[in-house]
């Protein structure tokens, strides 16, 4: 039960944050914080892809319902809850996932966290942006909007999980 | 039938993906062909209440920057507001009458800086040359005299105001039609001084006190207060007449200035008078 009660108010809280912190922060450049990929990426290894995908779903929807990007969000987080199994796979250890550890940067090192988070965030903000603009036409900044935000979500992402969950966990 | 069945239990992961994914990307399609579409928009019930209580709690770190910005506003409209332009016709008017001829004009002003602490205090009226006042005209209030017009520029004037140390506004006591000399003695601004009055004549308190008219600046028998107490100088056979202002010049607002129409004329004629013969001033 416990396990459930956390997760919706991780849930509750990522939700929460984005919209009415990161979603506030206008850092210019086009730069555009998503905290919701990190969500994504800290459910546990052996989640069921379907119950991983109706979340990160509905976790769109709720976002897009408050920042007017009318299933942006829904449509990136469900590619990154569907690609994440795959992913995974690639940036596996040699003797696969210990089911007790949790995709987090303290159990899996900052190499993996690097690779696996940084490859999914990348496919995140590129479909979001892109599907965004729905043009390439001013590629370039796109581009540059894609990069910058990755790398200033990255930072938060590290960032959240050693202020916020590690002292969680505790 | 059973290979179908298999293909859909094999895929059905990226099935509902794509399911799930059309629905997500057709919202948005369907939200830039048609922006008025208003379910997953802020417009919508929940997100607006939940902007509504967001902005409850982020309008007060607003509050610094939109009251600069409503001064601001403020600023603009007051400057669209009548009582902040300046009237340059203030509605004078003058009686053409074959048995009386109108020796006064009187020009309605405000009196935009006073003060009543200093040794002499000057007044600003915000009536100038354009409203044709000129140095030495009378000003009064509807209590009382004011002072004397010292200078003028194109809208302002200034005024020497009675609580000046020589401000010397000619003054009749009634009823006995003693006359004298205003004076101002810098600290009281409600009381003032007649001087030129000898010790013989008995004054009763309370007595109006108001102009003579010698000069030609103020008509005769504007208010300025009343005898409150009689000082004896020494050493000398007159009394110092104190009196109390009329008009609280701390907080006068309104004034006229009075313009002589004959002071020209008077004044030409007075300067035929031989210089021996011009009255002292005590």
């Amino acid at each position: 039960m416990s396990v459930v009660f956390s997760g919706i108010f991780r849930f509750v809280l990522f939700v929460f944050l984005q919209v009415f912190v990161f979603n506030q922060v206008e850092l210019g450049l086009g730069i555009c914080l998503f905290i919701c990929p990190l969500y994504v990426l800290l459910l546990p290894f052996e989640i069921n892809r379907f119950l991983l995908m109706i979340l990160a779903f509905g976790m769109g929807l709720i976002i897009d319902l408050f920042s007017n990007t009318y299933g942006l969000h829904a449509s990136s987080l469900l590619l990154l809850s569907y690609l994440r199994k795959d992913i995974f796979n690639i940036f596996a250890p040699r003797d696969g996932y210990d089911p007790l550890k949790t995709p987090s940067y303290f159990d899996m090192g900052h190499l993996w966290f690097f690779s696996a988070f940084g490859t999914l965030l990348l496919i995140h903000t590129s479909w979001f942006f892109l599907l965004e603009a729905f043009t390439f036409t001013n590629i370039m900044y796109t581009l540059q909007k894609i990069i910058l935000s990755c790398f200033f979500i990255y930072l938060i992402s590290l960032l959240m999980q050693i202020l916020v969950i590690r002292r969680g966990r505790k | 039938m059973q290979q179908l069945i298999s293909f859909f239990r094999r895929f059905r992961v990226t099935l509902i993906f794509i399911c799930l994914q059309i629905l997500a990307i057709s919202t948005y399609v369907k939200y830039l062909n048609f922006p008025e579409s208003q379910y997953l928009t802020s417009a919508s019930y929940l997100g607006g209440k939940g902007f509504a209580l967001r902005y409850s709690i982020m309008k007060h770190f607003e509050l610094e920057n939109s009251n600069k910005n409503l001064q601001d506003e403020n600023i603009q409209l007051r400057k669209q507001m009548l009582k902040n332009l300046y009237q340059i016709n203030r509605n004078t008017f003058r009686i053409a009458d074959t048995l009386f001829e109108q020796q006064y004009d009187f020009i309605p002003c405000l009196i935009t800086n006073s003060n009543s602490n200093k040794l002499n205090n000057y007044f600003t009226l915000n009536g100038g040359k354009l409203q044709g006042i000129e140095r030495g005209m009378g000003v009064f209030s509807n209590k009382g005299v004011v002072g004397v017009v010292h200078n003028t520029s194109e809208h302002y004037a200034v005024v020497k105001s009675v609580l000046t140390q020589n401000i010397n506004i000619d003054v009749l006591i009634l009823p006995i039609g003693l006359y004298g000399f205003l004076k101002w003695n810098s600290k009281d601004p409600r009381r003032g001084s007649i001087t030129g009055i000898t010790n013989d004549i008995n004054i009763k308190k309370g007595s109006k006190v108001v102009t003579r008219g010698g000069s030609g600046v103020f008509p005769k028998g504007l208010l300025i207060g009343y005898v409150e107490q009689l000082l004896p100088v020494e050493g000398k056979p007159l009394w110092e007449v104190v009196i109390r202002f009329s008009e609280d010049y701390r907080r006068l607002d309104r004034a006229y200035v009075i313009k002589n129409l004959f002071i020209k004329e008077q004044s030409d004629l007075e300067k035929t008078i031989p210089n021996d013969v011009k009255p002292l001033k005590l």
